[in-house]
């Protein structure tokens, strides 16, 4: 038995980050193909690849052991600590957590703190520790004397014997090793012997040397590498028996027998079970006192009780007996999962929320369970929209279902603050192992190698964000890298190193929203840290969390509840109105009118061209509209064109055929386009009359090919057993092949359209409050400068920022009304009906103090404390803002309205009175203290002409990062005119396949997936009028890619195509940077030479068109 | 039983190493027979020098050489000389090298 096998009782994986080469999966199929029964994970300060490791274990029939090394009383000096199989592993997390909450160094203090813990475990002490600095100078009794004083904290002490058989007699050497074990003999101390493993093979040398490189910030030279040889890899038994002999004989013992015979004996001390000691597939839920009960039966009862009061407050009729049929149901699947406190812990949370006034929303397929609508904890009423508790929780799963949680962004904190106070050491973040991607593969090796920096950073930065192994590919094909000569041998040898550092974790950090929540054992269960943010974070993943049975919620920050929390509120203000958003009818035709204008900038989901284009075309009506399009609008459905059927069938130009009766309600919801998830189960269901649990078993088989096949064998017998005939199971497995993996949950797609719904209906019906919402909390894709223009559209007036009226944020003004002309819908041709759009004349908006550039937070609070002022004197006197914050104030109009500035003063002669007033206080006003003997200078205009307008925009530019007063495009207006550009609010009125030359400033620039994977390039521009989205095919990108990157104000001629009721598409043909092109046309203008050369016969093209330009 | 031209510093050695460790070799003309070993080690490293030596070629494909290399320090003696040589056993070309060495170990 002795000689037979060996087990590695100290390995480190990549999750020694920066030191290990190998993955613990790598690792554990290594040791089983050398024929080892038990491997042991001791990686360096953290435990974050422990579950991993047992998984991997589990499946490869090895028997795990767990440690970790870590650093003893001194940063340089570390032993290795290893679970016993007796309670060991808790005790070992807790340990760690204690270890990592004191700043990541074991300490006696820490020891005698934790001896309940550390009484059960292993202590390694080898090469690296304090033991082996004293033997190494011969002070055998110090030696001695630091082995005893940590006696009695552990179960159990040894000194770990190993040699990496590296040259002389110092540690990891053979002699080292050997006088290592004569003073373990000598001492009567346990020796067990290690081969310290960092690498999976002995080739992985390199890569340990890059990384040992990164992990010390230094380039690799002979004076810095630590690494002497290659030994460091996990060795077979035989290779390991031969290291055990080679020390045993150098330190005068015959055969290494007594060696391995300790060392075996400490691995079966330490030997774990994954399911009984790592917990793997139990369940951590908190207890029932936690949310009220002293008993499971409690919590069912009160889970039953709070589902049936809100029932009967939301149902009614005919609906509220469906309802309490599903509602019994559902409860029985919970009670058969014993989930309760699942569901009252979640709803727990959002009710949390709630009692702070933070908006809260479930997304995901929990909208799907009547039971999370009962509780609040979804918004989407789940029976009429036909969603499914099948797709979110079933009893054929045993997996905690996964709740995702939508909450304001900027009061995300306060949620993590109030579910630690509530659940305490209940409640930790999750951690995210960052693993070397692309581009930090090549920074890291780049460094390493001492490759110029520029060369790496070129490369680095062209790098798109992929796997590291792809680089080679991914290199090809940037044409951006065409001068850079790649097959250098360096460069060759770096591009080589980094796709070995694929997938290797290289940090951990704190997963950015989910957090978990267990009984008060959740530190028997993981280890912790404290993260950056200062939250505890267990050292476990988001799938490490689901597998020892954590509940895990993701909550999320959406920028678009904080806007429509800051647009109900300014609602409130303004308006005096308390409007409940969650109470709003959604069908509400204006709303619908709004998104089939296409104008929908600034909504949730539906602002970017691709949407715009697409509600353009589907022009949703319902709700349930909506649901669709979400659904629709994503890469799987564009790629396997299911939008163009679907939108014929809808428009009437091809007529849904039915499959068959019995199927004809599931297809119909979707034009007999498959979309839903949803869909997929039912027609399974149908078809082989099983229930929707098991079909939705099958439906998630189908997302592999294997399963495809699986479920292809078992559903043509079983629904031609069901009596459909094999016309009809043809004709739905191929619609179940074909679509079942671009599906999408529609519980998820409808609590996305929730907001969607919220947001347009705001912009409906409060258009001013919503768009300062917007401006605030910044939800979306665009500029505040085109959303400003958007806002001037509805008939908005845009008031600057004043020093005694503006806030910290854009707020609503109510103004006398200028009538001004708004945006109206033209016609739609296909009905006849007009679209209703709000109008919004008599509301302005503020611009706030924070849009200043450079401000700050102290700044704008003490501002805001300091009003009013009576003058710019005054201001400086009191508001506490910089100098420069002043001038910027003044330069883009702050104090306009206060100093009358018009014909007598303006903007200079304040700007001048600045400087007075600094030169006659000197310092003293930096520090606020100007005394009141000091009279202000009088301020007096100095005759200078006032700012243009073009000046006064370009301040507003630089100060706002936005244009107030007139849009960029005014000064190119006669330009524009002369050639006959077309207004975007005129594009519409333009006859398809009509060529015509549009103008505007850069909005957004996207390559979305297309369908034939081709890229494509979609440019957003807007003019002042509105915003036109052009797109850039492959046969013009090669011209004008660099320039649609690079510049922001454009002239474009297109070929403009209709393409639904409100739909147009522009193919863009040729681009101009719009000054360039001024410049040409007034080089023109002025030679008045008709056959000027690089013209492109730009002005003399003719645009048949009605607009007025 | 051995070749002659062994002596330059890039020419292999002759070394015999029947059961993977060596016990006679030849150097400088001598055949040398091993009487002890006084230790062993390994090495290997330094592979990113390999690129300035100018080993590396572009047209050649980058295969990183971490040129891994078992040592024995031994004392061996022609007839009736015994002295300290270090015999390296290059792992990947299976090639021996020779040196003799001042330093007993």
């Amino acid at each position: 038995m002795v000689h037979s096998t060996f087990v590695h009782l100290r390995t480190c994986s990549g999750y020694s980050f920066k030191y290990g080469t190998a993955t613990a999966d790598q690792l554990v199929q290594r040791a089983a193909e050398l024929g080892m029964h038990s491997l042991a994970l001791t990686d360096r300060d953290n435990m974050a690849g422990a579950i991993r490791f047992v998984q991997a274990c589990e499946a490869g029939s090895i028997k795990p052991i767990l440690g970790v090394n870590l650093s003893f009383i001194q940063p340089k000096f570390r032993i290795t600590l290893l679970a016993t199989s007796d309670g060991g592993l808790p005790a070992l997390y807790q340990l760690l957590t204690a270890v990592n909450f004191a700043g990541g160094l074991l300490t006696h203090e820490l020891l005698q703190e934790n001896l309940q813990y550390s009484k059960k475990l292993l202590v390694m002490h080898g090469p690296d520790s304090q033991i082996a600095t004293a033997i190494g100078a011969r002070q055998l009794t110090q030696g001695l004397s630091i082995f005893n004083s940590s006696k009695d904290y552990f179960f159990q002490q040894g000194i770990e014997i190993l040699s990496h058989r590296i040259r002389g007699d110092g540690p990891f050497s053979t002699p080292f090793a050997a006088r290592m074990l004569k003073f373990a003999r000598d001492n009567n101390l346990p020796a067990v012997i290690t081969n310290s493993v960092r690498m999976l093979n002995r080739s992985d040398g390199p890569l340990a040397d890059v990384l040992d490189s990164a992990r010390n910030l230094v380039p690799l030279h002979k004076r810095h590498v630590e690494r002497q040889n290659s030994e460091a890899y996990l060795k077979d038994i035989k290779q390991m028996h031969q290291v055990a002999t080679e020390i045993s004989q150098a330190a005068g013992e015959l055969t290494a027998n007594q060696l391995i015979k300790t060392t075996l004996h400490w691995a079966e001390m330490a030997t774990l079970d994954p399911r009984k000691d790592v917990g793997i597939g139990k369940i951590h839920l908190p207890e029932p006192s936690v949310v009220g009960g002293k008993t499971q039966g409690d919590l069912s009862k009160q889970l039953k009780e709070r589902c049936e009061a809100a029932l009967s407050s939301k149902y009614f009729g005919g609906q509220s007996v469906v309802a309490a049929n599903r509602l019994i149901d559902e409860l029985a699947t919970v009670r058969t999962l014993g989930y309760e406190s699942y569901f009252l812990t979640v709803a727990d949370i959002t009710d949390l929320a709630r009692s702070k006034s933070i908006r809260v929303a479930a997304r995901g397929s929990g909208a799907g369970s009547l039971i999370c609508y009962l509780l609040g904890i979804s918004g989407v009423e789940p029976i009429t929209h036909g969603l499914l508790m099948e797709r979110f929780c079933s009893p054929l799963r045993n997996e905690l279902p996964d709740i995702d949680i939508d909450v304001e962004s900027a009061r995300r904190l306060e949620i993590y603050d109030a579910i630690f106070e509530r659940y305490g050491k209940r409640a930790a973040t999750v951690s995210m192992v960052e693993t070397y991607r692309s581009r930090h593969a090549i920074r890291d090796v780049g460094a390493a190698l001492g490759v110029s920096p520029i060369e790496i950073d070129l490369i680095a930065k062209s790098l798109p964000h992929i796997r590291a192994r792809n680089i080679s590919k991914a290199l090809e094909n940037l044409p951006e890298l065409k001068n850079l000569k790649l097959d250098t041998p360096i460069l060759k040898m770096a591009i080589d190193l980094a796709q070995r550092l694929d997938g290797l974790p290289r940090h951990l950090s704190m997963h950015p929203c989910a957090i978990v929540l267990s009984d008060i054992g959740l530190r028997d269960h993981a280890p912790l840290e404290l993260n950056a943010s200062g939250y505890p974070m267990v050292q476990f993943d988001k799938d490490d969390v689901e597998a020892v049975g954590f509940l895990k919620l993701d909550v999320l920050g959406v920028r678009m509840q904080s806007a429509i929390s800051y647009t109900i509120a300014e609602i409130e203000r303004v308006e005096g109105e308390k409007l409940d958003i969650d109470q709003i009818s959604l069908a509400d035709q204006p709303t619908f009118d709004l998104i089939a204008s296409t104008r929908t900038l600034g909504v949730f989901q539906i602002e970017s061209p691709g949407q715009r284009e697409l509600i353009g075309k589907f022009a949703p009506s319902t709700f349930t509209d909506l649901i669709i399009d979400i659904s629709l609008f994503r890469p799987g459905p564009v790629k396997s064109d299911m939008i163009r059927p679907f939108l014929s069938a809808r428009h009437g130009l091809s007529n849904v055929k039915s499959i068959h009766p019995d199927l004809d309600a599931i297809m119909q919801e979707t034009e007999g386009v498959v979309v839903f998830h949803e869909q997929v189960i039912r027609l399974i269901s149908v078809m082989t009359d099983i229930s929707l649990a098991q079909a939705d078993e099958k439906r998630r088989a189908l997302g592999t090919l294997d399963g495809q096949q699986e479920v292809c064998d078992w559903f043509y017998p079983a629904s031609l057993a069901n009596g459909f005939c094999l016309k009809v199971v043809q004709e739905i497995w191929e619609i179940l092949r074909a679509f079942a993996s671009f599906g999408f949950c529609k519980a998820h797609a409808a609590a996305f359209a929730l907001p969607t719904y919220q947001s347009a209906w705001l912009k409906t019906h409060h258009t001013a409050a919503f768009i300062a919402g917007v401006l605030t909390h910044d939800p979306g894709m665009y500029p505040k400068r085109l959303i400003l223009d958007d806002a001037r559209q509805w008939g908005i007036e845009i008031k600057g920022v004043d020093v005694n009226k503006s806030q910290r944020t854009v707020v609503v003004e109510k103004v006398i009304s200028k009538n001004q002309i708004t945006y109206t819908a033209p016609d739609l041709k296909s009905t006849g009906r007009s679209l209703q759009l709000p109008n919004a004349n008599g509301y302005a908006l503020r611009i706030s103090l924070a849009d200043v550039g450079g401000i700050s937070d102290n700044e704008i609070n003490s501002i805001i404390n300091g009003r009013p002022y009576i003058d710019l004197s005054d201001f400086v006197r009191r508001s506490g803002a910089s100098v420069t914050t002043t001038e910027s104030l003044i330069m883009i109009g702050g104090f306009d309205q206060l100093h009358q500035i018009g014909d007598k003063l303006n903007r200079r002669d304040l700007l001048l009175h600045l400087q007075d007033l600094y030169k006659l206080t000197g310092t003293k006003i930096s520090q606020n203290q100007l005394t009141l003997e000091l009279l202000p200078p009088p301020l007096t205009s100095a005759g200078l002409p006032n700012l243009t307008a073009q000046e006064q925009i370009q301040n507003e530019i630089s100060v706002l990062g936005m244009e107030l007063s007139a849009h960029l495009l005014n000064s190119y207006g006669e330009f524009l005119n002369a050639i006959g550009a077309v207004k975007s609010s005129d594009v519409i009125r333009q006859r398809s396949g009509a060529s015509l030359l549009i103008a505007g400033v850069k909005s957004a620039l996207q390559t979305p997936p297309v369908r034939s994977g081709r890229r494509v390039m979609f440019l957003t521009i807007d003019d002042g009028y509105g915003c036109n989205d052009v797109t850039f095919f492959e046969d013009v990108q090669q011209s004008y890619a660099q320039l649609l990157r690079t510049s922001n104000l454009f002239l474009i001629r297109g070929q403009l195509r209709r393409t639904g009721p409100r739909g147009v598409s522009i193919r863009a043909t040729q681009a101009w940077e719009l000054s360039s092109a001024y410049n040409l046309w007034l080089a023109n203008k002025t030679l008045a030479n008709k056959k000027a050369g690089d013209w492109r016969n730009l002005p003399t093209v003719q645009i048949e068109s009605g607009n007025s330009a | 039983m051995f070749d002659k031209s062994n002596s330059g510093q890039n020419n292999p050695a002759r070394v015999i190493a029947p059961a993977g460790e060596p016990t006679e070799f030849i150097y400088q003309g001598h055949h040398f027979h091993i009487h002890a070993i006084t230790s062993r080690w390994s090495e290997s490293g330094g592979w990113w020098n390999r690129i300035s030596d100018g080993n590396l070629h572009t047209d050649q494909s980058v295969k990183i050489d971490d040129q891994p290399r078992a040592v024995w320090r031994v004392e061996a003696a022609p007839v009736g000389m015994l002295s300290t040589f270090e015999i390296e056993l290059d792992e990947v070309t299976g090639n021996w090298r020779i040196r003799p060495t001042s330093r007993a170990s």
